[in-house]
């Protein structure tokens, strides 16, 4: 026999069957995990990988030792940098592909190299800019240069790189966004005698705000943890927080400053999420609509991962 | 509606131009890729036309197509339990208010906000404490982590649009729990469900970061092999593997073409 | 008579701090055409949520026939409801949505095929039963989901705003169907609507709900010309209502006649009521725009239990079959009061009364009314 249950006992029933099973998934493979940096970074590291089973701050402390500091700068440097190039770049193209009347062909081009094997791409850059490269081949045929220039493993080729590795993350969510503007208004901006840069600077910009943060949160996070690039076309002096992390794992084996390194990344990076929420809560309310933070995030995060596909 | 697509056709503004370069800016590396692979010599100075590396690619890299092999069993298995996980869950927590609910929702999302780097050391971290040998399952289990939200997003998104009411309705005429998921939930949501499916194997196929971190001996999947390529003596095999690989993510961004337009619209 | 009584008794229902209704008491009758009539929040679509088993009481008892339906899902339940969003399943056809209810119970494709087709014949949609929703207009989307909730047969319909999305000419129409269905058909139906133009023209009786309290329950002409509370007068139509204190109350006729202090008239006013108040209570005295004159001179009965003020047309608003006047009191109130004027016959309503035109307004002490004055 079935008991009949009330309605609320039967929606809690069911809600967790549902959601259970995702729910123990993350737990288990997720936070659990994350759990577990958090508890590292403050134990004291062990001699062969690991960790001895005692408070301590030392990680911490050693992340203020000048080499460390060094990269963290960089790190941050870098990272602002090349966002900040991403979304200058993004700005106009976003633009022109609202206005475009072949939206999904343009789409299509902007995504077939964003959906491509990550490392393949780096692979392309390296085989452009290295001292055998394309670039090089070609300038010594025609005679330009005798020797090949020195065109990568420094800052500015990982600056480059990152740029063309993320600048879709920038192009897709200024897109959307600038996508759902009312054009309407630059025509009435313009009626009222702004010209066309001032309309938009003045009537477009504070309406897609949303879609500036997202896209600059959604460049600035991979960027900021970036590990293969600076691996691949970085110099000795192009280390970011992510190499130094992989290093402390695989090399070094000092998990608690590999935690410590992880908490600094996933702090910014959270910081940066609610920032982003921020800016898309209060352009709903401008717009007149109440949205909690949940569905905030949800929103924001969809803006950007809908044309996304690989991490 | 479409009023502003046809308001202005200013011919070439800065920003057309721009898209253009950024256009060109994207596709340079990949056509010289694709241009020396069918080189016949090795480096960057152009020989003859040849299909060599295409025919060392096919048949002189069985490790390539073990990796490959690999590749595949985690990008099926992983988008499988992710793809049936992260729909179960989109749908229970669209509609049904319970304990645990908002501590889902936020844990949900947060794999796809933090840096590759950080989800892949946590596992990392987390397998060696609690003991368990890398391997397939290993990156099963990763895939299958970063694999969920965009699920979870994906069908959550369809789920949006979806007017709850139907499932009252269907209730209401009579159609039990069970009923109403196999024959209004699901019929309805099963676009969102492939298109999720189809997202995660392509991830997977795609994945290096997190798969560097947890893989073990023998489990090494096609980007990981990619990857010693590059760092350990480049062949131009991987010229013609890159080719095979556009050609890939071309054919898959194609099946999506209509549903890109429907999920922007939709966020 | 088929369908079923419906006894709601004593229901209460919070979500968090908000009150949804608040011991809340109805019986319908069977085979009554029911309204549950009130502005957006007040309840209705809750009470009707708990009566279909979307939604559950914190407290209160909700039957059918005497019998308890509170323990029983949705689909256990002699009612079907019509959404506001109809709720038609996308994936399936016309036909196939109306057939849902019956493929559920594996009836045989032969009853199927007939009944459909009775259903489908009731609301006129025999030309369209192989298209998908989408092709559909939002009157023919309504008439299936209407069809659909009716070919389980079931002994209460529940309507939650069926017509809310449609345009005005098409909810006319609708809704006169809706009346001619509930006649066909016979059982209890349960309509929820904020439009009181809707309630007032189909309904056999009407609760009026505000903040999840049931204010007034009576047939369509007792809410409209005797409201029971000022918030009732208010919503139901339009009307002219001001605070008043009685000054003095006497037998008339078979009813009471009593003067009453009016301060946003500057002045005093007859009113009778079939209920004696104490003098000195405070209340609210209401007359309905169309039940007061509006002449270029001034009345020629002077019978104390005609209310007559001087004032100026302050806004004529024409609107057809009617004019709305708004005229300003000569006195220092300046308080406006609404007029409705018909106009039954060509050029037979007098002279035109224009803008800023001296008139009078008059009604008589039976025309108004006195009503609880719930604010205070």
């Amino acid at each position: 026999m079935k008991k009949t249950l009330k309605p609320r006992e039967r929606e809690q029933l069911l809600g967790t069957m549902y959601g259970g099973p995702m729910g123990l998934w993350f737990t288990l493979f997720f936070t659990v995990p994350l759990g577990i940096i958090i508890l590292y970074s403050f134990m004291k590291r062990g001699l062969y990988g690991g960790v001895e089973w005692e408070f301590t701050l030392d990680a911490y402390r050693q992340m203020f030792n000048p080499s460390f500091a060094m990269v963290v700068v960089r790190t941050l440097w870098i990272s602002v940098l090349s966002t900040f190039l991403c979304i200058l770049i993004a700005i106009p193209c976003g633009y022109a592909m609202a206005k475009s009347k072949h939206q999904t062909f343009l789409l299509f081009l902007i995504i077939i190299p964003f959906w491509t094997n990550s490392l393949i791409r780096i692979y392309a850059w390296i085989s452009i800019l290295s001292t055998e490269g394309f670039i090089n081949s070609l300038l010594m045929r025609i005679g330009l240069i005798d020797s090949g220039l020195k065109l990568i493993y420094n800052n500015g080729a990982v600056v480059l790189v990152l740029i063309y590795m993320y600048l879709p993350f920038a192009i897709l969510p200024l897109f959307t966004t600038i996508d759902k503007f009312d054009f309407s208004l630059l025509d009435a901006a313009r009626d009222l005698g702004a010209t066309k840069l001032g309309a938009i600077v003045k009537v477009m910009f504070p309406n897609i705000r949303s879609g500036l943060s997202t896209a600059f949160i959604f460049t600035f996070i991979p960027i900021f943890g970036a590990y293969t690039v600076p691996l691949l076309v970085g110099g000795k002096d192009s280390t970011m927080i992510g190499n130094i992390i992989v290093d402390q794992v695989s090399k070094t084996r000092n998990w608690p400053l590999a935690s410590a390194f992880s908490m600094i990344l996933t702090l910014i990076s959270l910081v940066g999420v609610f920032w982003m929420l921020y800016n898309g809560k209060r352009e709903q309310m401008q717009k007149g609509s109440k949205k909690t933070t949940q569905q905030a995030l949800e929103h924001n995060i969809k803006a950007h991962h809908s044309l996304r596909g690989t991490k | 509606m479409n009023y502003h697509k046809y308001s202005s056709k200013s011919g070439f503004s800065f920003s057309y131009v721009m898209l253009a370069l950024v256009i060109v800016f994207l596709f340079i590396p990949l056509f010289v890729v694709v241009f020396f692979s069918f080189n016949s010599a090795r480096g960057m100075q152009w020989d003859h036309a040849s299909l060599i590396w295409y025919k060392r690619l096919i048949f002189e890299s069985p490790s390539l197509w073990s990796a490959f092999r690999n590749s595949l069993i985690i990008a099926l298995t992983s988008s499988v339990t992710a793809t049936v996980l992260g729909s179960l869950a989109a749908i229970g927590i669209k509609w049904y208010r319970f304990h645990g609910r908002s501590y889902i929702t936020t844990v949900s999302y947060l794999p796809m906000v933090l840096p590759e780097v950080i989800i892949g050391i946590s596992m990392l971290i987390f397998f060696s404490a609690v003991k368990v040998r890398l391997g397939m399952f290993t990156i099963f289990a990763a895939h299958t982590t970063f694999n969920l939200p965009f699920v979870f997003m994906m069908v959550s998104a369809r789920l949006d649009e979806f007017d709850y009411s139907t499932v009252e309705a269907a209730r209401d005429l009579g159609a039990n729990e069970r009923q109403t998921l196999t024959k209004v939930i699901i019929p309805t949501i099963i676009p969102a469900v492939l298109s999720g499916f189809l997202m995660c194997i392509t991830m997977s196929l795609e994945d290096f970061v997190i798969t560097f971190f947890v893989s073990g001996p023998g489990s090494g999947t096609l980007p990981l092999y990619v990857y010693s390529m590059i760092r350990y003596g480049v062949s131009p095999v991987i010229n013609a593997l890159s080719f095979v690989m556009i050609l890939g993510t071309m054919v898959i961004a194609f099946i999506f073409r209509k549903f890109l337009k429907t999920v922007a619209a939709s966020s | 008579m088929k369908g079923v009584e419906v006894n709601v008794q004593r229901v209460s229902r919070s979500y968090g701090d908000f009150k949804a209704l608040d011991d809340v008491s109805v019986t319908i009758k069977k085979g009554e055409f029911f309204s549950l009539l009130g502005p957006s929040g007040c309840g209705k679509t809750t009470l009707l949520r708990i009566i279909a088993g979307f939604d559950f009481p914190d407290s209160g008892s909700v039957e059918f026939d005497s019998k308890n339906i509170l323990p029983l899902p949705p689909d256990k339940r002699q009612s079907n409801t019509v959404f506001q969003t109809y709720a038609l399943f996308p994936h399936l056809t016309v036909y196939e949505n109306i057939a849902f209810p019956l493929r559920l119970r594996h009836v045989d494709k032969e009853t199927i095929d007939k009944k459909v087709l009775e259903y489908v014949r009731l609301v006129q949609l025999e030309d369209h039963i192989y298209k998908k929703p989408s092709m559909l207009s939002g009157g023919q989307k309504q008439r299936v989901a209407i069809a659909r909730a009716l070919i389980n047969e079931p002994s209460v319909l529940l309507l939650d705003e069926p017509l809310s999305a449609l345009d005005a000419k098409l909810r006319q129409n609708l809704l006169i169907e809706l009346d001619q269905i509930h006649d066909k058909v016979g059982i209890t139906f349960i309509y929820v609507t904020h439009d009181q133009s809707e309630a007032l023209s189909v309904s056999d009786r009407i609760a009026v709900m505000n903040k999840g309290k049931v204010l007034q329950i009576g047939t369509p002409y007792e809410i409209y010309e005797a409201p029971s509370t000022r918030f009732v007068a208010q919503f139901i139509g339009e009307t002219n209502s001001f605070p008043c204190t009685i000054l003095s109350c006497e037998p008339y006729e078979e009813e009471y006649l009593m003067r009453v202090q009016v301060p946003a008239l500057n002045g005093e006013v007859s009113v009778t009521d079939y209920k004696a108040q104490p003098v000195g209570t405070q209340m609210d005295f209401t007359v309905r725009p169309e039940k007061v004159r509006i002449s270029s001179n001034p009345p020629r009965s002077t019978v104390k239990e005609l209310n007559t003020f001087k004032g100026i047309v302050e806004e004529p608003v024409y609107s057809g079959f009617q004019s709305k006047f708004y005229v300003k009191l000569d006195n220092e109130s300046s308080t406006l009061v609404k007029v409705f004027k018909q106009h039954t016959a060509f050029l037979e309503d007098g002279p035109d009364i224009e803008w800023k035109d001296t008139v009078y307004v008059s009604w008589t002490a039976s025309d108004g009314y006195l009503v609880k004055d719930t604010a205070r």
